[in-house]
């Protein structure tokens, strides 16, 4: 059950797979997650489905190496089986023809960004895509977002490749020469707060689609709780799509520190068995 | 009232029981003491997840036993959920036929020696018994004897599995893996039903499993249970969440015709006071997920646990006792207990209460914390708390907690777990408008039936009454499967 | 210049009317219309804490199961209702802050200070613009020295400030043994207003049937003069904005208000029994009155007949009859 059947490095660091999982595959519209386990003490973690294949029966996620838990997804090889894997979880992102989208995705958050970007332009919409990141190694699936784009824009802070600058600055050059109806901001949490701070300069409505730290995911446990106009909410049932003008993303970011020293030593002790072998 | 008072006269009159209470006078019997089960010393326990009662040996619980009457009315019963014919299994105890008094268990309740363990006999079937009522001495230790029976079938290896009717080919899907589900998923596959239990979780066994820890309730435990089950035909699908891996119209698409849903109060609650989504601030599903579910305390498993040196936990239930207790063995040097009211008032086990006294923990009484503040990580490192005092009682009869204006008073901690009780998961009726369901989130089931507004699903346990007990849960999937058997056979036959 | 510019709680405001807390601005509807009609600001209904309790105590008290088995369930439940009533107000205060642009205030009506600090802090991300803090101990605890309720006043007030960014203003009951010392020393604890006063159910009977029934809900045109007198005595000392409350059903107790000392009024009665127009009318009136009598603005004749600036001051201090019939023969 849950057998990979393909695998591919879009990157060092980036991976993709395609999984054999008939019902969520069925069952998936764009913006829906899965939680996913390896092994027996593995970690419950949460990955966006990039797409779909209902008449395949298979689902495909894209991961990028960021600690222990992703680097033991990326590690399976073709034929192996992700011991747990459950879904689809989450609401689907509300897709509609509004007209103009400026969507924005920051490093990792492009994989993520990928199925809603192909449902906008599917759905009828003129797509704007800008891709930042920190330098060129860090822009990821460009060529697969372009397919559903009527414009990239790529910035790093660098300059590396593309136009050098932040996000922001991308997202001001679009908005000042043209009328956006929509933004969708994905990306680290620090990107996303600034991002829905530009939009709301420019009264444009934006949704972000949020990472929190989870257990379950399916809103047994409140690991995941944010506040959102000044309610409690919870990302795994109750998005993980919300207003990016509504979210507390201060707290947010606060509480996404809560294991980094954790999550930084067990990468440590996980590399270091791993060259011991 | 499955249980009829001729009934229970029948069984009474039985010759084995009668030669019983031929052998000792009333006097002999009320003149023993009550007996006292083993417990790892606390010292020594909080070390480790081991299980806190040792049991009873086969001597001791022959002689307990005996102190039982057989009452010709026997009020026991009538203090049971489920209504265990306790008399019956406690004779065959001091008759020596224990795999007997096993099966006279099972035959009302699907997990005994869960049951032993978990339910507050203080207020159930001891509370009735003949020597608390009119005699004002302790109660027959009915629940060390239910535990008792219960593992000496299980360790003996001679498990008695139930028969099972001949297969009819209907196939019944349950919601939920939880003591409400497994018992409603026994009952149907002995009247020959194909039963599947769909559950959200990667492990079987719903709050067995992730709520209730290892020093209370060892998971190998609840695995020999539903392992029963699988050897009865029940089949297992976890990762499955009913509802968005498929819907229910999926399902009666794939020929499921009945529906019970168990899927448990699992959504968390919080205080909503200042600073409680600082870090280290959890809800007591959170924590006791991490460590009980994900093994988080075992540094070789990948996820981890946030527990400190002075841990807090807020609330006076079970689930606090637990979540303060599992902090204590996670190395917190004060493991507080932070409740509002008094200790009589708390609705936690009295043994529970008192195991975590032996343990160490601090109870911190007609205490309420205010609002929390953190260091410059964003870390929780002080509550503020105020004091309470019982004022009079409001209208549900409880002694109204009443503000003790002025006396706020801070507290050092690294560590707080929310336990001020849960929510019914909104999965299920979020997915099903037709389901009617009450304000508070539980689902609407006829009292009788057990059935909801969706005549082919039937509900029981914690998702229709509110946080409630694992025995009240079991009798719900009983009597769940009953009315389901009835509403099914007559379906076909219409 | 606008001629009705007067201030709430030492906010701006364009004209000294100002909507009480009731159900008149409970919805966002009700708002609106209050707006519209042309209040200066709107004090939205109550947030009560005894409200709250009472819900969750009777839902625990119908939904208990025998021997307390979901007692777990329902011990914090009233916590639940607590965050709903606060959500929905929370979301109205959003609400109303974008559809209007005069001033909205938040009430809360509480007994104890840990109540504050968790609805407080909630009120105030929401975006209100003030709160108004109806302390209530009906002094009925017969144990209760009156230097002690006195204290926990003060002691709410100073905690209270000490939290808030926003203004704060203290709907007051005119039961103090020293009343006028109270309001002296509460207007220069810090406080941003004192509104004068707080009006309760009163207590009747049914003689035919026994019975203890509410009085009348609505105040009358005549109920305003507590409030004049106290208001008068006050003002010229006062630290802080004071509003009058209570009998406010025409221009003229309006205008008297403000010649008291009073910076504006709390009116709901009037708009009850009349509609909101009567805001509208009333502003009207008191236009021409001020014509009339050469005011150009508010600030002009506010106070300009309190106890610190009449010619006949002792008048405020005779609370009986005797001076008025001592000239009469019987």
């Amino acid at each position: 059950m849950n057998r990979i059947i393909e695998k591919e490095f879009f990157s060092e660091n980036v991976v993709r797979l395609e999984i054999d999982a008939p019902r969520i595959a069925k069952a998936r519209r764009a913006g829906h997650f899965v939680i996913v386990k390896v092994g027996d003490t593995g970690e419950r973690i949460p990955l966006t489905i990039a797409s779909s294949n209902p008449e395949k029966g298979t689902i495909t996620l894209v991961i990028q190496r960021v600690g222990v838990s992703s680097r033991r997804i990326t590690e399976l090889e073709v034929g192996d089986e992700l011991t747990d894997l459950v879904g689809p979880l989450g609401e689907a992102t509300h897709i509609e023809n509004v007209g103009t989208v400026l969507a924005c995705g920051g490093g990792v958050g492009v994989a993520p960004l990928l199925p809603i970007v192909e449902a906008l332009k599917k759905a009828g919409n003129r797509v704007i895509t800008i891709l930042a990141a920190r330098n060129k190694d860090l822009i990821i699936l460009e060529e697969q977002i372009s397919a559903y784009s009527d414009e990239v824009i790529v910035m790093t802070d660098d300059g590396s490749y593309g136009k050098k600058g932040l996000v922001t600055n991308g997202m001001k050059e679009v908005m000042e020469r043209e009328k956006v109806d929509l933004s969708v901001v994905i990306g680290p949490a620090i990107m996303m707060k600034f991002a829905a701070l530009t939009t709301k300069e420019y009264k444009v409505p934006t949704v972000a689609s949020l990472n929190t730290i989870m257990v379950d995911g399916t809103g047994m446990c409140g690991a995941c709780r944010i506040t959102v106009g000044g309610k409690t909410k919870f990302v795994c049932v109750d998005g993980p799509e919300f207003d990016a003008h509504q979210v507390d993303f201060d707290e947010m970011l606060l509480r996404l520190n809560g294991y980094k020293e954790i999550e930084k030593g067990a990468e440590k002790e996980y590399l270091k068995s791993k060259d011991k072998k | 009232m499955a249980v009829t008072k001729e009934f229970l006269k029948e069984e009474r009159e039985q010759a084995w029981r009668v030669d019983i209470r031929k052998l000792l006078k009333n006097k002999e019997r009320t003149s023993l003491q009550r007996v006292h089960m083993g417990e790892v010393e606390a010292g020594e326990r909080i070390k480790s997840n081991i299980e806190v009662n040792s049991g009873l040996t086969e001597q001791e619980a022959i002689n307990e036993a005996k102190r039982c009457l057989d009452c010709p009315d026997p009020t026991c019963i009538t203090g049971c959920p489920v209504e265990i014919n306790i008399p019956k299994f406690i004779k065959r105890i001091e008759q020596g036929e224990i795999f007997k008094a096993a099966q006279v268990l099972k035959e009302t309740s699907a997990l005994p020696a869960v049951c032993g363990r978990v339910c507050p006999q203080e207020k159930q079937c001891e509370a009735k018994c003949f020597y608390q009522l009119k005699m004002k001495k302790e109660p027959v230790a009915i629940g060390h004897l239910e535990r008792f029976a219960a593992d000496y079938e299980r360790e003996s290896g001679q498990i008695s599995v139930p028969k099972v009717a001949a297969s009819n080919g209907i196939k019944i899907a349950v919601i939920g893996s939880g003591p409400a589900g497994l018992t409603f998923a026994g009952d149907m596959a002995k009247n020959g039903y194909d039963v599947t239990v769909f559950e959200a979780l990667h492990e079987i066994g719903g709050v067995l499993k992730y709520g209730i820890p290892e020093f209370r309730l060892p998971n190998s435990i609840v695995d020999v249970e539903i392992n029963s089950l699988k050897q009865m035909g029940v089949k297992f699908e976890n990762n499955f969440i009913v509802g968005r891996t498929a819907t229910i119209d999926d399902l009666k698409e794939e020929g499921f015709e009945g529906f019970f849903t168990g899927s448990g109060a699992g959504l968390p609650r919080f205080m909503n006071i200042p600073g409680e989504n600082y870090i280290g601030i959890l809800s007591s599903n959170e924590y006791l997920t991490r460590v009980n579910l994900m093994d988080a305390a075992n540094p070789n498993t990948d996820t981890p646990i946030i527990s400190g040196k002075r841990v807090a936990v807020i609330g006076g239930g079970n689930t606090a006792m637990d979540s303060v207790r599992t902090a204590k063995r996670l190395g917190a040097e004060r493991a507080m207990i932070v409740y509002r009211r008094s200790m009589e008032e708390m609705p936690a086990r009295v043994e529970e209460v008192k195991h975590a006294q032996e343990e160490g923990i601090e109870f911190l009484n007609l205490t309420n914390p205010v609002e929390y503040f953190a260091d410059e990580t964003g870390r929780v490192n002080k509550m503020r708390v105020q004091k309470m005092e019982l004022g009079e009682p409001d209208s549900s009869g409880r002694r109204r907690p009443v503000v003790i204006e002025g006396s706020e008073y801070d507290i050092e901690v690294d560590t707080v777990v929310v336990s001020v009780g849960v929510s019914p998961n909104p999965l299920i009726p979020s997915s099903l408008p037709q389901l009617e369901t009450t304000r508070w989130g539980t689902i609407v089931v006829d009292e009788e039936k057990l059935q909801t507004s969706i005549p082919e699903m039937f509900a029981g346990g914690d998702i229709v009454r509110g946080g409630a007990t694992v025995i009240l849960a079991m009798g719900d999937g009983r009597n769940a499967a009953a009315s389901m058997h009835t509403y099914l056979q007559d379906k076909l036959n219409s | 210049m606008n001629k009705f510019q007067t201030t709430y709680l030492g906010i701006p405001i364009k004209n000294p009317i100002v909507v009480g807390s009731s159900g008149l601005a409970a919805t966002i509807g009700g708002i609106k219309k209050l707006a519209n009609a042309g209040a200066g600001a709107v004090v939205l209904k109550s947030v009560f804490e005894e409200e709250i309790k009472a819900e969750a105590e009777q839902t625990v008290g119908q939904q208990l199961g025998m021997d307390e088995n979901n007692l777990e369930f329902y011990d914090y439940y009233d916590y639940q209702v607590k965050n709903e009533v606060l959500e929905n107000y929370v979301s109205l205060i959003r609400e109303a802050k974008e559809a209007v642009d005069i001033p909205i205030i938040a009430s809360i009506n509480c007994t104890s200070y840990s109540e504050w600090v968790s609805f407080a802090h909630k009120i105030e991300e929401a975006g209100v613009d003030a709160i108004e803090l109806n302390v209530f101990k009906l002094p009925f605890g017969i144990k209760d020295e009156a230097a002690e309720i006195e204290k926990i006043y003060f002691d709410i007030v100073r905690k209270v400030k000490d939290r808030l960014k926003i203004p704060v203003g203290i709907k007051l009951a005119p039961y103090f043994t020293n009343l006028g010392s109270v309001i002296n020393r509460l207007s220069h604890s810090g406080v941003d207003g004192l509104i004068m006063f707080n009006r309760f159910t009163s207590v009747d009977y049914d003689i035919e049937n026994d019975q203890v029934i509410t009085g009348k809900v609505y105040s009358n045109a005549d109920d305003f003069v507590n409030s004049l007198r106290w208001i008068s005595v006050a003002s010229s000392e006062a630290g802080c904005d004071l509003v009058a409350s209570t009998g406010v059903h025409d221009y003229r107790s309006l205008v008297k208000m403000i010649l008291a000392g009073a910076s504006s009024v709390e009116i709901v009665s009037a708009i009850y029994k009349e509609g909101p127009e009567v805001i509208g009318a009333m502003l009207k009136e008191m236009e021409a009155w001020m014509e009339r009598r050469n005011f150009g603005s508010i600030d002009a004749f506010k106070g300009r007949l309190s106890q610190g600036e009449s010619a006949n001051p002792e008048v405020f201090e005779r609370v009986q009859f005797m001076r008025y019939f001592s000239g009469h023969k019987h």
